[in-house]
């Protein structure tokens, strides 16, 4: 096998982590996680603060310990293997750079521990600074390089040891709107380029959604969904996800015995992962903001409503409609069609779904 | 504009007051000590008589031995517990800080003796048990030092970042904590240094004799030679300031000079 190859199946590993628990006293930060990473794959976990994602990357990563649960790269037990022996590249969030070394000294620092000889070791160095596009940096020390540039020399730095899996712990965090975009594209250019298995931790959504195969939600130390972007945003399979990705409004709804949900006036078939709901009851429909849209006031099943605020936001325009009993329902329009629409006037909506998502009033 | 003139006034003058305040009493002591016999002309005489003293250059040996060595064990001593602490349990900061401040409330007698019983008897038996007193005496300042210097750099991160890219805790320390925390541990040893080069009173009380207890006993002899002695000490103290402090900032010099040339 040549040397590319193996770096290749090096850089693709399969990881599988296997009803990991992890307490902190009273609180249960993993709850039996189970979580399988494809060859090749980038994972989004995606959660609000507390839900677990970052202490699931730390044991992946065995700078954590698990209570219960297996580990495995490629079939190998990692559970019991300690931090310095998982050949796994992290990027902190607050970059982590050694402040007494250069850029090139920083990015080397894995291939010294490894006492990999000197001119092997420059010529990886090299490459990665390319990669990263620093190559006129390398002997520069950290506090004199931007923010991301220091995230750039992180990712060097943690791919020169062309490591099993990439952890990202929340990378994009510590930047700026712009430099956080371009760094996250670069990420996945140079994810897909090497193929490398790669998890990536976030609590923003949008980060999640535009960098990873597949997005894995969090909540309470559990993985609620995992599933493609666009599956996980029109197919949630749990309330919280509904309500987690993307924006969701919140209406009072009534499910019928024969499984359709009343709300608005309007009719619409249960989601098929609302099934646990009872025929009868009162629920609250979880509908998104580009369900909602605005009709003119002789649709049938339409709801009159008045609008209290108006943001534009470039080719979108968000309206807030008061459709009574102190209910604000969000519409995403086309800036376009909306642009004659004062605030105060009177409009009239109707949602256009398939199905609804409901959970428990 | 104006408040800025009136700023660099302010601090100059202050400057200069402080200056002269630290200087006229030594610049007068320099000059006495180089009086000749009965206070006439200016010689070396009173250095010269100095250096012919009786256990002048064996009690300064011992000292500056003493003084070596505590600052390595103080070194080996506090730089991994001060390390782990911050690392491993933080939450036991404030016991080991206390733990620190403690020879600064006990008395020097009751730490006197207590610790003397403490040592091994091999110990009890030689000067070098000096060493192992001076380390205890200067924890206070040296703990605090470190942790001043382990809570300025991101010490957790730092560490789980060596350790992810395959260091054990040995490398970590030598090759990242270390050098990250070097003006404070240069500048932790200096203190254990230069206390155990000053410390008198745990000395006399454990019956032995160091550079401080033997000028002591000497300038009883000669006033002149005694300001001759204490002018020696204090130019010795400040050219290992100067000494150290040009070693810290050697390294730092280098690797700025090496930058600035890629810039220019």
């Amino acid at each position: 096998m040549n040397l590319d190859a193996q770096q290749s199946n090096r850089l693709s590993s399969k990881l599988e982590l296997t009803d990991i628990s992890r307490r902190f006293g009273a609180v249960v930060a993993l709850d039996r996680f189970n979580l399988t990473v494809e060859p090749g794959e980038l994972i989004a976990l995606l959660g609000p603060s507390g839900c677990g994602k970052t202490t699931a990357l730390r044991i992946i990563a065995g700078l954590e310990s698990a209570d219960s649960g297996k580990l495995e790269v490629n079939g190998i037990d990692y559970i019991s293997k300690p931090a310095n022996h998982r050949d796994m590249g992290m990027v902190f969030q607050s970059y982590s750079l050694f402040p007494n070394m250069t850029v090139q000294e920083n990015i080397e620092y894995g291939l010294r521990v490894r006492k990999m000889e000197p001119a092997k070791r420059a010529k990886i160095v090299g490459e990665k600074l390319e990669l990263v596009a620093l190559g006129s940096k390398a002997k520069n020390f950290p506090h004199q390089l931007s923010g991301g540039q220091q995230q750039r020399v992180a990712l060097a730095r943690a791919l020169a040891i062309e490591p099993t899996v990439l952890l990202l712990d929340e990378p994009l965090s510590a930047l700026d709107a712009k430099v956080r975009t371009q760094i996250r594209e670069e990420i996945r250019r140079i994810q897909l380029d090497l193929g490398i298995t790669t998890i990536f931790v976030t609590h923003d959504q949008e980060e999640a959604m535009s960098i990873a195969d597949r997005v894995g939600v969090m909540n309470q130390g559990n993985l609620e969904q995992i599933d493609k972007p666009i599956a996980l945003y029109n197919k949630p399979t749990t309330p919280f996800v509904a309500s987690f990705v993307g924006l969701a409004n919140r209406i009072p709804a009534h499910v019928s015995e024969k499984g359709n949900v009343k709300v608005l006036g309007q009719k619409i078939p249960l989601s098929p992962f609302s099934s646990d709901i009872d025929g009868g009851k009162n629920v609250v429909a979880l509908i998104r903001p580009e369900s909602l849209h605005i009709v003119s006031s002789n649709e049938t099943e339409s709801t009159v409503g008045t609008v209290v605020f108006k943001s534009f936001l470039g080719p979108l325009t968000k309206l807030g409609v008061d459709i009574g009993e102190g209910l604000i329902v969000h519409l995403n329009e086309l800036s376009k069609e909306v642009r004659k629409i004062e605030i105060g006037e009177k409009i009239s909506i109707k949602i256009f779904a398939e199905e609804i998502m409901v959970e428990s009033a | 504009m104006r408040i800025d003139r009136t700023k660099i006034f302010l601090i100059s003058f202050a400057i200069i007051i402080a200056t002269l305040i630290f200087f006229i009493p030594l610049t007068a002591a320099a000059e006495f000590s180089f009086r000749g016999n009965f206070g006439k002309g200016h010689s070396f005489t009173n250095y010269i008589w100095l250096l012919k003293q009786d256990g002048f250059i064996e009690n300064l040996l011992i000292t500056l031995q003493l003084g070596a060595i505590a600052g390595i064990l103080n070194l080996l001593l506090m730089v991994p517990t001060a390390v782990i602490t911050n690392i491993k349990f933080p939450r036991w900061r404030p016991v080991l800080d206390f733990i620190c401040i403690l020879p600064l409330i006990i008395p020097v007698v009751s730490l006197a003796v207590g610790a003397q019983v403490a040592m091994p008897e091999f110990l009890q038996n030689s000067q070098y048990e000096l060493a192992f007193f001076f380390v205890i005496i200067a924890l206070p300042f040296t703990y605090r030092t470190l942790d001043n210097a382990l809570v300025s750099v991101e010490l957790k991160t730092l560490v789980e970042a060596s350790r992810n890219l395959g260091a054990g805790w040995f490398l970590t320390i030598v090759r990242v904590i270390f050098p990250s925390i070097r003006t404070g541990v240069i500048g932790a040893i200096f203190l254990s240094f230069a206390l155990s080069l000053g410390e008198y009173t745990l000395t006399v009380l454990l019956h032995w004799t160091t550079f401080p207890t033997w000028t002591v006993i000497a300038s009883q002899q000669n006033i002149l030679g005694a300001i001759a002695l204490s002018v020696f000490s204090l130019v010795g103290a400040v050219l290992l300031m100067i000494f150290i402090s040009i070693f810290a900032n050697k390294r730092n010099k280098r690797l700025n000079q090496q930058v600035e040339e890629e810039f220019a």
